[in-house]
């Protein structure tokens, strides 16, 4: 029973984690909360749905579309609705705003269009569980704790090893010094919500199987949100811990206490850092959050 | 090899440079003095390309100026801001290679790593170390080095004496020397008048966004207003 809460619990970690990265990704270049994170990994998850239900193009192709179409919208939205804004130099909680807009149209243009329908990803993994130690393991939680681990893994040596991960680094701490040192910024930019739109759709694909597509379904990131802010808005190490640490948490609180306590446990467990410890377990910079 | 032609730039509202006009020939170390808020550092940030000239022409090697900070980098035109701001956040190392962040000759660069380790033995030894627990003396060379790392044609250098011990500044002097030899261009902005007067070919003085006085180091150093106002020598009331 312990050894199946943890999987569990790490396993959904693993996948708070993947959106608390791409909150902290932009949050460390851009210094605000994009809040249309959440909705971009909604998206990614209809792409990734209608791959495999509609086309019927297998887990690969929907896995990779719905990586791409993520990462494809991420760009749009920051070309269309932050750049301007950047460019005129506004400040960041206007960015906020602005992102919060964006979410409540792509959602709204989501029922619009498709509906409000909730859709169920096909059996991709064997419903059937894995047998270890006494416990019962469901392979869709080992396969979304794998994957969540390499990838953030395989974002980690990207960010430390290569010449532009280390630009985003710069960059992250001085902007105005990363374009000194001939860095393009609204190129640099870019690929930060390239690699942040990645994330979402690889956590929508696993949201998506584990629970349903629907349109609301990008409120979910409210947890990574929290997950972030544990770690340390704008901290990599810390969303990864934060994610984790969270999911955790969740589970053993719902298994062990109760599943209805489960979230106001999860948002008092923010308040009590945003009180005692306001930069996270890893935060960096304590001025001006939004 | 840069021209400014009466620029007027403005820093939000302030008029930080009225009408201003300077030449700086290739191979030299030219030097603007001035008292804080002169506008020294608004003239950096704007041969940067980091802030903009709301009149007047800019031209770089008979071309037209580059209109951003990342593509006058590419041209060669690199700062040295004042303060250092090095990146805290990477290592003495990756920050170097921030400096050589456009360039692809990676026999080049790692040419330029051993030229700017011999010029400060120091960082060799701090090289995986995080930028931000160096010592000031010790920042301001890295901040030196991270601009040599670009290969410069001209490198500004703002206040690259501010905040520093004796010995350090003499080492910092010597160095500037060092890489004007080697064929780069140097415009340096000092408040250490004297000491920037004594190396410069050229030099001019900036008062309240006006450039007030020109001509070459050593007319300057024996100029009585410039004696008077900068250098701290007194005469007598005529």
């Amino acid at each position: 029973m312990f050894l199946q809460t943890l999987v569990t619990g790490l396993s959904i970690g693993g996948v708070y984690a993947l959106m608390a990265v791409g909150y902290s990704l932009v949050f460390s270049i851009l210094n605000f909360s994009n809040f249309a994170h959440g909705t971009i990994i909604m998206l990614g998850a209809y792409v990734g749905y209608f791959i495999i239900s509609n086309l019927k193009l297998g887990f690969t192709f929907s896995l990779v579309g719905a990586i791409i179409g993520a990462a494809i919208l991420a760009v749009l939205n920051v070309k269309l609705a932050y750049t301007p804004l950047i460019n005129r130099r506004a400040s960041s909680l206007y960015l906020m705003i602005t992102a919060m807009g964006v979410s409540i149209f792509l959602e709204n243009m989501v029922y619009v269009t498709v509906g409000s329908h909730f859709y169920s990803f096909p059996e991709i993994f064997k419903q059937t569980s894995i047998k270890f130690f006494n416990s019962d393991i469901s392979p869709l939680d080992l396969w979304a704790l794998v994957f969540s681990f390499i990838s953030i893994y395989g974002l980690h040596l990207f960010l430390t090893k290569t010449k532009l991960g280390t630009a985003i680094r710069a960059a992250s701490y001085d902007m105005t010094i990363a374009s000194l040192n001939g860095v393009n910024m609204s190129r640099l930019i870019s690929v930060v919500f390239i690699l942040a739109g990645s994330f979402a759709g690889l956590a929508g694909i696993f949201l998506g199987i584990k629970y349903m597509v629907y349109p609301t379904m990008g409120w979910i990131t409210n947890k990574a949100y929290i997950a972030a802010v544990i770690g340390g808005l704008g901290s990599l190490p810390g969303a990864v811990i934060g994610g984790i640490l969270l999911g955790v948490i969740e589970t053993f609180v719902s298994v062990y206490i109760s599943s209805t306590i489960r979230d106001v446990f999860s948002f008092s467990m923010v308040i009590i850092f945003l009180v005692f410890l306001p930069a996270g377990l890893m935060g960096r910079h304590l001025e001006e959050k939004v | 090899m840069l021209k400014v032609q009466n620029i007027n730039v403005y820093y939000g509202r302030i008029h930080a440079l009225k009408d201003l006009s300077i030449d700086i020939d290739q191979g030299k170390i030219v030097t603007i003095v001035g008292a804080n808020g002169a506008g020294k550092s608004t003239l950096m940030w704007t041969l940067a390309g980091v802030l903009k000239a709301k009149s007047g022409t800019m031209t770089f090697m008979g071309k037209p100026y580059p209109p951003n900070a990342h593509e006058a980098a590419a041209k060669g035109i690199v700062l040295v801001p004042e303060r250092r701001r090095l990146y805290a956040n990477l290592t003495v190392k990756e920050n170097l290679m921030m400096g050589a962040f456009l360039r692809k000759d990676h026999e080049g660069i790692k040419k330029d790593l051993y030229y700017v380790y011999s010029l400060f033995p120091i960082l060799k030894e701090r090289t995986n170390q995080y930028a931000g627990t160096l010592s000031g003396g010790e920042q301001q060379m890295t901040a030196i080095a991270r601009g040599l790392m670009s290969r410069p044609k001209i490198l500004l250098l703002d206040e690259p004496s501010l905040g520093l011990s004796p010995i350090y500044t003499a080492e910092v002097f010597k160095t500037i020397q060092e890489i004007n030899a080697q064929g780069t261009t140097i415009l340096l902005a000092e408040q250490n008048a004297k000491k920037a007067l004594e190396i410069a070919h050229s030099a001019y003085v900036l008062e309240t966004g006006r450039m007030v006085l020109s001509g070459t180091g050593k007319e300057l150093l024996s100029d009585p207003r410039v004696q008077e106002a900068y250098l701290g020598v007194r005469h007598k009331t005529i």
